[in-house]
């Protein structure tokens, strides 16, 4: 495909995307649907959130869940205790959980692969015990009441904050978007496809990786504090649960963490996918089963996405294009140097 | 989606407001009450997941009410439909079934969940819908004290007022027979944590020394450090803010260590059926308080009781009876009020319940402003091999045993 | 008194920790794949021991007879036709997210088996202890104790004394090197899988006599396993086995002082100290070096 062309594909993939989501909330026939579109369109953020490391690094980190509860925490404490107004207490969050995410990452990308796995997990199970724990603090168990920052009806509460995570996705979108194409984002590239060569070629692996854990740990904790202004009542054993973070993970992978807009359509898909579940087989608990098996095969079969997948069958039919193992070719990359700088 | 779950009674006179914002047009069938509809009756209950075991006795007393109003004709002649989802024991999924049942299904009344983890973001969207809310499991305090005005709890006390009789009996024994010293171990949750500390103050403030306090997680398995520093330090009264498997583990793990206090009182473990034989039959003169009892001469508790065993084909249990009494509560307040429907109707049967006197399973029920039920819950005990009524001495079925035999 | 008791009682705890962290780090060792999905094949163990207890009223010891064979050829089977497909590159990175997707399908299906209720085997002698200079020892704990013990000793002899211990260490260490001196590294690989998921089937034997189970508690075990692994050394078993104790014993002393929940937190904390100080581990591992 010439260049002119994908980016058309790309601008319209764009209008589509935006559109859609920006009219559902008048199509939504019901508070309920409206409620499940902010579900969703959380996920998304997340998921985006998340691909600033899953896509550029190829570092997964199981742990982001606990990222977004601590954002949710963060806000919640700081409108109820230090009786900030919720968004100031919603952008320190984001600010603080970043701060965090320094030490946090020095710990945990460190070494590769499977420790930092280890840790991101044992991240989401020690904020679990500490948040229950320290229930002086954090309402424990008994749960922390985040105020709503408006007086709105239910339905009109929903419709605010749907906008809210839109607004929040796009700027997710566009950073990533940004990072993509720049000279970082490149370096950051080389660290997923060889580390060992990118470190010999002398990029600073360790600090690249470290910025990107902290700016996706930034975004993560938006989410979840927008999260906690929405929802309302925060209890620890929902806002640290493992399952989260192993949905945007799911997510991320289903949709193509190379691309930009693969998380987003992941979470569509799996956000939509597990209001239905719910909704048809709720009694049960198959929906872990459908959830496992979801992810085992999206692991073996499609490790780079759905949208990639689809791409390769439309070049299938596409015979003028040579395949490359790259995912490049060097005259893209020429190009995208030139823009970049 | 099903569009036979839209109320057309509820489109007709349901929430303007809903319908304006959301550009919903109703179902067009629209127009009046009509008498042969069924009353819906929206509830999210934990099927799956943690509180599963006590949800789904929730859920059979929830179904043993309808069963018994529908075959006595239903409310103000309507046949009663229970609409119940799984909230796999999750607070965000408990606030979208709410909002499923209320928003989508348009459901003509909505009754509480399980646990008072699930029931203040539940509570939250009723009250953000206007809907009455009565709640069958919401007994820790915090349920209280968040302000709701549209939230009322079935059953006869709160979570910190369970152990009142109790309390009043041990400060009341002479002076070289009370009990000195006393150890809590209490599960972290709102209601297992109320129950235990409850007494605390109350022992605490008569002169009970507090030797050990510990909480433990829901997810804890193995309780013999617990169990070690409750033995070590000899207490003379064993409290246990516990649920159910966490109480029987902390009594075989203290068996173990051959501790045998003079009173030992757990919340909910020893009304449990398995209790007995889980931990090896050694019951005798275990306490436990609790809301309801099979042999309660309320009248309408035969019938319940009765009714019940007709249908399960076993005895209702405590979460069994909160089930039921919620249903009744909410049937009184719509048969005396005359409507159920959503909107203006949900205002006037919540302003009736706050004025009037329920009669139900439990005994009468009254609430105050904050939904709070003013009572005590009874006390039992097992003697010989059954759990039996001690306190308070008026409803008494037998001698309160002090100190406890050795288990 | 109370710190004799907890020690005693770290003791017991440590030794079933030692002989799960073995099995993870077999795994770890010969494929580079950290298994999420081990614990929750030590809750399916346990749930069969309390299966056949419950119906057919066998002591949980004899489902060994059924489970340990089971769960060798499952783990044999994980090996041979999943884990082997995925792109090697990435294998580390993808091996969790996969063996995670067992946990949660093992977690599901154990769910919509025997519903979320907690279970506990009843046994005659559940409540019995023995009294050891003051301290008291239930014997159901002891027992789980001496399996583990047994099976962690079994498992050392297999590794240094048997042709196939020498197979097996051969490819830990050098895969390449092993394959060129005519091992099947991978028939070893899968066997080692089976012998990993065999320790969990025994594990999970020992864990159904005194706790109590129920379809979500495998998280509960996968964090402190987790940070036994990467504190003993990724790939070390005599390091695993070491941190075992070492936290094991540290979480039932810090009981004493801090309360049961706190005392869980030992674990994180010496997995993020171990990381920031020391990545390779403190009881060994060259390998973790390079992962």
């Amino acid at each position: 495909m010439p260049n002119a062309s994908r980016k058309i594909v790309a601008v319209g993939a764009i209008v589509v995307l935006a559109a859609g989501i920006l009219v559902f909330p008048s199509l939504a026939p019901n508070p309920y649907i409206l409620s499940s579109g902010v579900l969703v369109l959380n996920y998304a953020v997340l998921a985006t959130s998340w691909n600033f490391v899953g896509g550029f690094t190829g570092y997964i980190s199981l742990g982001h869940g606990a990222l977004a509860g601590l954002g949710g925490y963060a806000t919640g404490l700081l409108a109820t205790k230090a009786g900030m107004p919720s968004f100031a207490a919603l952008a320190l969050a984001g600010l603080l959980v970043a701060a965090l995410a320094v030490p946090l990452g020095m710990a945990a990308l460190r070494v590769r692969g499977a420790s930092f796995v280890i840790v991101s997990i044992a991240l989401v199970l020690i904020l679990l015990l500490v948040f229950q724990s320290w229930a002086s603090f954090t309402g424990g168990s008994r749960g922390l009441v985040v105020p709503r920052p408006f007086d709105l009806t239910r339905p009109e509460h929903h419709r605010v904050f749907y906008f809210l995570f839109a607004g929040l996705l796009g700027v997710a979108l566009l950073v990533w978007w940004l990072l993509d194409r720049s000279r970082f984002g490149l370096g950051l590239k080389s660290i997923r496809e060889d580390e060992d060569k990118a470190e010999a070629l002398g990029t600073p692996t360790f600090t690249y990786k470290l910025i990107v854990f902290v700016v996706s740990a930034g975004f993560t904790a938006l989410a979840g504090g927008l999260y906690a202004l929405w929802f309302g009542d925060l209890d620890p054993v929902f806002q640290f649960s493992i399952l989260t973070g192993s949905y945007v993970v799911l997510m991320a992978l289903l949709g193509g963490v190379r691309n930009l807009f693969g998380p987003v359509v992941g979470a569509l898909i799996v956000g939509s996918a597990l209001e239905y579940f719910k909704v048809e087989y709720g009694d049960t608990p198959l929906h872990l089963v459908a959830t496992g098996l979801l992810l085992a095969l999206v692991v073996i079969f499609m490790p780079d996405g759905i949208l990639p997948a689809i791409g390769d069958l439309f070049r299938r039919f596409d015979r003028t294009r040579r395949s490359s193992i790259r995912e490049v070719t060097a005259a893209e990359l020429r190009d995208q140097r030139k823009a970049a700088v | 989606m099903p569009i036979n779950h839209f109320r057309s009674t509820a489109a007709a006179l349901g929430s303007a407001t809903i319908l304006a914002l959301t550009g919903c047009s109703g179902d067009g069938s629209g127009g009046g009450e009509n008498t042969s509809d069924p009353i819906v009756v929206g509830i999210s209950l934990p099927l799956t997941g943690d509180f599963s075991e006590p949800g789904k006795g929730v859920q059979e007393g929830y179904e043993a009410w309808a069963k018994v109003v529908n075959d006595k004709g239903g409310l103000l002649g309507r046949q009663v439909e229970l609409k119940i989802l799984d909230d796999q024991s999750n607070a965000d999924r408990v606030v979208a079934d709410y909002e499923q049942l209320i928003g989508k299904d348009q459901v003509d009344l909505v009754v509480g969940p399980f646990s008072t983890r699930l029931v203040v973001p539940s509570a939250r969207v009723a009250e953000e819908y206007d809907m009455l809310f009565v709640e069958p499991a919401g007994a820790a305090k915090e349920v209280f004290e968040q302000g709701f005005k549209n939230l009322f709890y079935a059953a006869p006390a709160v979570a910190n007022d369970h152990y009142n009789h109790l309390a009043e009996h041990i400060l009341a024994l002479p002076p070289d027979q009370r009990p000195k010293t006393a150890a809590y171990a209490a599960m972290d949750d709102p209601f297992a944590q109320g129950t235990a500390y409850g007494l605390k103050e109350k022992l605490e403030a008569g002169g009970v020394k507090t030797v050990v306090n510990e909480v433990y997680p829901p997810n804890t398995t193995d309780f013999s450090g617990i169990a070690a520093k409750v033995a070590a330090a000899k207490a003379d009264v064993l409290v246990g803010g516990s649920q159910y498997q966490d109480g029987v583990n902390l009594i075989v793990a203290l068996q173990q260590l051959g501790y045998q206090p003079k009173l030992a009182a757990f919340s909910t473990a020893p009304t449990n059926p398995e209790f007995a034989k889980a931990i090896g039959n050694k019951t005798e003169g275990i306490l436990s308080p609790t809301g309801y009892s099979q042999d309660a001469p309320y009248e309408s508790n035969k019938e319940f009781v009765e009714k019940f065993k007709a249908q399960f084909g076993k005895e209702p249990e405590e979460d069994q009876a909160n089930g039921y009494t919620t249903g009744q509560v909410v049937a009184a307040a719509v048969t005396a009020v005359g409507c159920a429907e959503q909107g203006e109707c949900q205002k006037k049967l919540v302003d009736w319940l706050h004025s009037n006197k329920v009669d139900t399973v439990v005994g009468p029920l009254s609430w105050d402003a904050t939904g709070k039920p003013q009572g005590a819950h009874m006390i039992q005990q097992w003697v010989g091999n059954d759990i039996k009524i001690v306190l308070p001495s008026d409803v008494k079925e037998a001698e309160f045993v002090y100190p406890k035999p050795a288990w | 008194m109370l710190v004799l008791q907890s020690i005693v009682l770290g003791l017991l705890l440590g030794g079933l920790y030692a002989l799960l962290a073995a099995g993870l780090t077999l795994y770890f060792g010969i494929m580079r794949v950290v298994m999420i999905a081990h614990s929750a094949f030590l809750i399916l163990a346990a749930y069969l021991a309390w299966w056949m207890h419950d119906r057919f009223g066998l002591d949980p010891l004899l489902s060994m007879v059924v489970t340990v064979p089971l769960f060798f050829a499952a783990g044999v089977a994980l090996q041979r036709l999943l884990l082997t497909r995925l792109r090697p590159a990435t294998l580390t990175m993808m091996s969790v997210l996969l063996t995670f997707a067992i946990a949660l399908g093992v977690e599901g299906l154990l769910g919509y088996a025997f519903t979320g209720t907690q279970r506990r085997i009843q046994l005659g002698y559940g409540s019995a202890s023995l009294e050891l200079f003051g301290a008291r020892i239930a014997v159901v704990k002891l027992i789980a104790f001496v399996l583990a013990a047994v099976a962690l000793t079994s498992l050392y002899v297999l590794m240094k004394r048997t042709r196939f211990g020498w197979a097996l260490r051969a490819t830990i260490q050098h895969r390449d090197a092993a394959r060129l001196l005519g091992i099947d590294t991978e028939r070893v690989a899968g066997y080692g899988f089976g012998i990993g998921l065999a320790t969990a089937a025994i594990g999970g034997t020992a864990l159904s006599l005194d706790t109590t189970i129920y379809p979500s508690l495998h998280w509960h075990w996968i964090g402190p396993l987790m940070a036994i692994i990467v504190v003993g050394g990724l790939g070390s078993v005599p390091g695993a086995a070491a941190a075992a104790m070492v936290l094991g014993m540290a979480q039932s002393l810090l009981q004493i002082p801090m309360g049961t929940t706190w005392a869980q937190t030992v674990f994180y904390v010496a997995l993020f100290a171990t990381l920031a100080f020391r990545p390779q581990g403190f009881f060994g591992g060259r390998l973790a070096q390079r992962f």
